[in-house]
């Protein structure tokens, strides 16, 4: 038996998105299986299925010190607290 | 659907005719429904009983034809009143069984839809093209799955099962007397007989296809399965009723 992700898309511009996965013992009984499993409500028009060992996964070793630069990001908090800091000090008239 | 002036068939061999077909389409599906939860694995498990659906669909569909009260009328017949055939009605304790039986059945139906696509009811006409859709899904999935099992080491286990239910298997052809009226009305375009030597022919082929040799039975003039229950029938109606007779008056 094989894992396979299926990716759907709907009809018109929505882009193919992730739903799931699946077991099968080969690429033709997964299609008639992610047709059961995924789309027989009628959840998109089309869709692929990725053999799990054809990914290519990445190391969260790798990714990881991107998560400490705070840096990066704009939440706009400094500038709101400068402004709440403003109003306080100026009330207006 | 589009009400019509055809709608309910009043017939008398018309509704019979039509009620063998649906009645074969209920007790299959609710036959394989009982393999919920059980089936080898999750995925196969949803397709199986994904095609149990679609059959209970169709049966639904060919009882409106008959009537309004389709719930009532599917379930609370008495058991002479029933058409289907031995083989849909049986129950199959064996994987092995309810597999060659779906690949049967299935491989029978899609003839049986295909010689109704040009009937004389529009109402059936369109219900066919339809189902014809789901059918092809369906015989891909028993050819499929058959092709992988005899590959593996449960050959000879699938051969007896499919030489068990063959004798069964051909009452599928057996047809009520009502075909007669069916035919003469341009309701259906091809009788049993030669519906069943289509099936057999295709049989033949896939059979070997997958290198099995079979021994087919003799043919049994006469069986009357469908109008003759058999042994575990009346069981089996009791248990689709269990829900539905405790308030058969409900709404639901």
């Amino acid at each position: 038996m094989k894992t396979y992700e299926v990716f759907i898309k709907k009809e018109g511009k929505d882009e193919f998105r992730h739903a799931g996965a699946l077991d099968a013992p080969d690429p033709v009984m997964a299609r008639l299986y992610a047709r059961e499993a995924y789309l027989r409500r009628a959840e998109g028009d089309q869709f692929w299925l990725v053999d799990r060992d054809h990914l290519i996964v990445g190391d969260t070793d790798l990714v990881a010190p991107n998560a400490d630069k705070p840096h990066r990001h704009n939440d706009g908090s400094l500038v709101a607290a400068r402004r709440k800091r403003l109003r306080s000090e100026e009330p207006r008239p | 659907m589009t009400a019509s002036a055809n709608v309910p068939i009043t017939d008398p061999g018309v509704r019979e005719f039509v009620l063998a077909f649906a009645d074969d389409e209920h007790m299959i599906g609710a036959r394989h429904a009982e393999w919920i939860g059980t089936a080898p694995f999750l995925e196969e498990d949803l397709a199986f009983c994904s095609i149990a659906q679609d059959e209970l669909g169709h049966a639904i569909a060919l009882y409106s034809l008959l009537g309004d009260d389709v719930d009532r009328f599917a379930l609370l017949r008495d058991p002479a009143d029933y058409r289907c055939c031995h083989l849909t009605e049986r129950d199959t304790s064996s994987w092995d069984d309810a597999l060659v039986r779906h690949w049967l059945y299935d491989t029978a139906e899609r003839h049986r839809w295909t010689a109704l696509l040009d009937s004389s009811l529009p109402e059936l006409a369109s219900l066919a093209a339809r189902a014809l859709r789901e059918e092809s899904f369906h015989t891909d999935h028993a050819r499929l799955f058959l092709e992988r099992v005899v590959a593996a080491e449960t050959r000879h286990t699938i051969v007896a099962s499919i030489e068990r239910l063959l004798p069964e298997a051909l009452g599928l052809w057996e047809p009520v007397a009502g075909e007669v009226d069916a035919l003469a009305a341009g309701v259906t375009s091809t009788s049993s007989t030669d519906l069943g030597a289509r099936w057999r022919t295709e049989l033949d082929a896939a059979l070997s296809d997958l290198g099995l040799s079979v021994e087919w039975p003799e043919p049994v003039a006469g069986q009357a399965g469908r109008t003759r229950r058999s042994d575990g029938f009346d069981a089996f109606l009791t248990s689709l009723q269990s829900v539905i007779s405790i308030e058969p008056a409900a709404v639901w």
